[in-house]
């Protein structure tokens, strides 16, 4: 069990497939209602590491808590969190509002007009409202993305995860993705943990973060970014959130 | 004390689904004359309910208990209860103090709810945020988020569909031709520049659709030649002609059978298996990235895979042939009294150039219509996975057709020539 107040305990994971090990001795808490950035250069393993939190995969070693209950157990009830994959991962074979009635339909006694009404109502608050019956492949790269946020939302999950969400999206619309992000987790209070190397994001929305390194094979820092950018006495730490590869690359063995 | 649509705080906000609101708040209603009409909407359980005080062309509506995501479908029932009973009024109150809980679904259902209330110019809605102002917050939210329109994308009616569907055929048939030229153009330019076609997947392509397709359309030709021996022994058998079944074998397997078998076979399989793998490059930008690297994909991509089936079609034809007779030489032998050699003798005496030749000249035909049918579906494939799974479909569907055809043209024009 994670301490009361961590949504996440991570303890001493190891990732790997076969006897390769991607990433070991991997440890953290996140705590209820802040935000987390998890971070890192290319390849380092940050989306790997978020498929092991959601529960897409199971860890070699290591113990994942979420919410005090374990680690997340998928297809066995609601899921405890939402999740923002990079594309959105939108059905492509159903409207935008088919796509947010979904986990509706499936985890909830919810139907018909109430069920669509309350999707309906998730797009408006991400502002794709007109956008109701379009599907997937007619809209833009952006929008996918908050219709993923709004089909994320439909189970009011006090947890959400985003895979790299500013990523392709210009800066007006990553502006307004941070906000989003700040809005739920600092107002609502909802925990969240976001991959990322958005640095913008990451001084703006993160509470606490890791730093990953794919040479060092785990976690090099962790804490607050803007402490770490400033005070880390990590090169590729300091390199990574300064932006500079002449302190990145001796590290990295480039 | 009372708030109309305070939103301004939220304007800029865009997203706030979740909130949970714990523990029980009352407010008076002392402000509130005595009510002419009061109606309590409950839903199927009583966990969810919503007061409404009407007076005259004024309402006060208070919900009361659980409005979060669990009991949605109970809010979403009480709200239709009590949506009558609002109708018409000319000022809404609402009154959030009864509120146990609530949550984004709950907001929402309410704040929708109000809208449809204020659709109505003249109606004038007040949440009463000092009872409870994070709920007031969290529908504001909802109310503030709002879109005037939302128009769906045109959806046109049957007719419509239909014509849409005939106007779209001198189309088709346009690309079609064009692509076939495309190929064509990309065949001499295969000629002139040999570095323009992927030539390095070719041993690939043939094994995968030559090779690895060989047990399928063997074991389909031998189950054939079984059926016509059968069928052969069976009718032939009634008229003592049981000696002319390997002959019949023969023409039924090598001129017509053999090559349509084959080439259904291969269309379901290959011709699936080659849409799929370009539609998928087609969705992901694949193709985009080869054309601007500079490569058509018409040379690179096409080119490969018509040319792997052109090379192998006939070579499974081929074997598909022979293991035929031996499937009529099992069927024969097992229901009547020929022997081994004496089918093999009377199948030897049968088989002419004619009879191979005329099956095997159309085999590099129909698998070129194969080709032409699933690299053209695969490339036009658009969107996401639908499409890719749209795409093989058709691709499966429309070569087999253009095997049957091809089949029946060159069967017409053998027929003619007296072949």
């Amino acid at each position: 069990m994670g301490a009361p107040d961590s949504h996440i305990s991570v303890d001493d994971l190891r990732i790997g497939w076969g006897t390769r090990v991607l990433m070991e001795h991997v440890s953290f808490r996140v705590e209820r209602g802040s935000t987390f950035a998890i971070l890192g250069g290319s390849g380092s393993g940050k989306s790997t590491l978020l498929r092991y939190l959601i529960g897409l995969e199971k860890p070699q070693a290591g113990r994942i808590d979420i919410a005090g209950v374990g680690a997340p157990h998928l297809y066995e009830g609601v899921p405890p969190f939402g999740v923002l994959f990079q594309s959105g991962a939108l059905f492509s074979s159903m409207t935008l509002i088919e796509n947010l009635e979904l986990p509706l339909t499936t985890w909830t006694p919810i139907r018909g007009a109430a069920a669509r009404e309350l999707a309906q109502a998730k797009l408006e608050l991400v502002g794709l409202g007109p956008f109701a019956q379009h599907r997937p492949g007619e809209i833009s790269g952006g929008m996918k993305k908050r219709a993923g946020i709004a089909r994320a939302l439909m189970l009011e999950p006090d947890l959400l995860f985003f895979d790299e969400p500013s990523a392709g999206l210009d800066p007006i619309m990553a502006a307004e993705l941070d906000q989003l992000i700040i809005t739920l987790s600092r107002d609502l209070g909802i925990t969240i943990v976001i991959v990322t190397h958005e640095l913008p994001s990451i001084f703006l929305v993160a509470d606490s973060c890791i730093v990953l390194d794919k040479t060092a094979k785990g976690i090099v820092a962790a804490g607050d970014p803007r402490r770490l950018r400033d005070e880390s006495d990590v090169p590729f730490v300091r390199g990574f959130f300064t932006r500079s590869a002449a302190v990145v690359a001796p590290h990295q063995g480039v | 004390m009372v708030v109309a649509r305070d939103v301004s705080a939220f304007d800029s906000i865009p997203a706030r689904s979740l909130i949970r609101v714990m523990g029980y708040r009352s407010i008076g209603l002392g402000s509130i004359p005595a009510p002419r009409a009061m109606n309590r909407h409950k839903s199927g359980d009583d966990l969810v309910t919503i007061r409404v005080e009407r007076q005259g062309d004024r309402a006060s509506v208070a919900p009361a208990g659980l409005f979060d995501l669990p009991h949605a479908a109970s809010v979403a029932q009480a709200i239709d209860g009590a949506e009558p009973a609002i109708k018409g009024c000319l000022a809404v109150e609402v009154q959030l103090s009864e509120l146990r809980r609530i949550d984004g679904s709950g907001a929402a259902l309410l704040a929708r709810l109000l809208d449809r209330v204020a659709a109505d110019p003249r109606c004038t809605t007040n949440v009463v945020r000092n009872g409870n102002p994070e709920a007031a917050r969290l529908i504001a939210l909802y109310r503030g988020q709002r879109t005037i329109e939302a128009p769906a994308p045109p959806r046109p009616g049957r007719l419509a569909r239909l014509g849409e569907a005939g106007a779209q055929l001198p189309g088709l048939a346009t690309g079609a031709f064009n692509f076939v030229g495309s190929v064509a153009v990309a065949l001499l330019r295969a000629a002139l520049f040999p570095r323009s076609v992927d030539w390095r997947s070719l041993p690939r392509l043939i094994q995968e659709v030559g090779a690895d397709a060989l047990p399928v359309t063997s074991a389909a030709n031998l189950l054939v030649g079984l059926i016509v021996g059968f069928l052969g022994v069976s009718q032939l058998g009634r008229f003592g002609a049981v000696i002319y079944v390997p002959e019949l074998v023969v023409v039924a397997q090598f001129r017509e059978l053999g090559p349509l078998v084959t080439c259904i076979v291969v269309a379901g399989r290959s011709g699936a298996g080659l849409a799929s793998e370009l539609a998928t490059m087609k969705v992901s930008e694949e193709i985009d990235a080869l054309r601007s690297m500079g490569f058509d994909p018409v040379s690179w991509l096409v080119l490969p895979r018509c040319l792997a089936l052109v090379l192998t079609v006939p070579l499974l034809t081929w074997i598909g042939d022979m293991v035929a007779l031996a499937g009529g030489l099992a069927a024969t032998t097992f229901l009547s009294g020929m022997t081994s050699r004496a089918y093999v003798l009377e199948t030897l005496d049968s088989i002419t150039a004619a009879h191979l030749l005329t099956g095997l000249l159309k085999c590099p035909f129909l698998a070129l219509a194969i080709g032409l049918v699933a690299c053209r579906q695969g490339l036009a494939a658009h969107g996401g996975a639908a499409a890719v799974g749209a795409r093989t479909t058709t691709a499966v569907v429309l070569s087999i057709f253009a095997v049957i055809v091809v089949s029946a043209v060159f069967t017409f024009f053998f027929a003619l020539l007296g072949i």
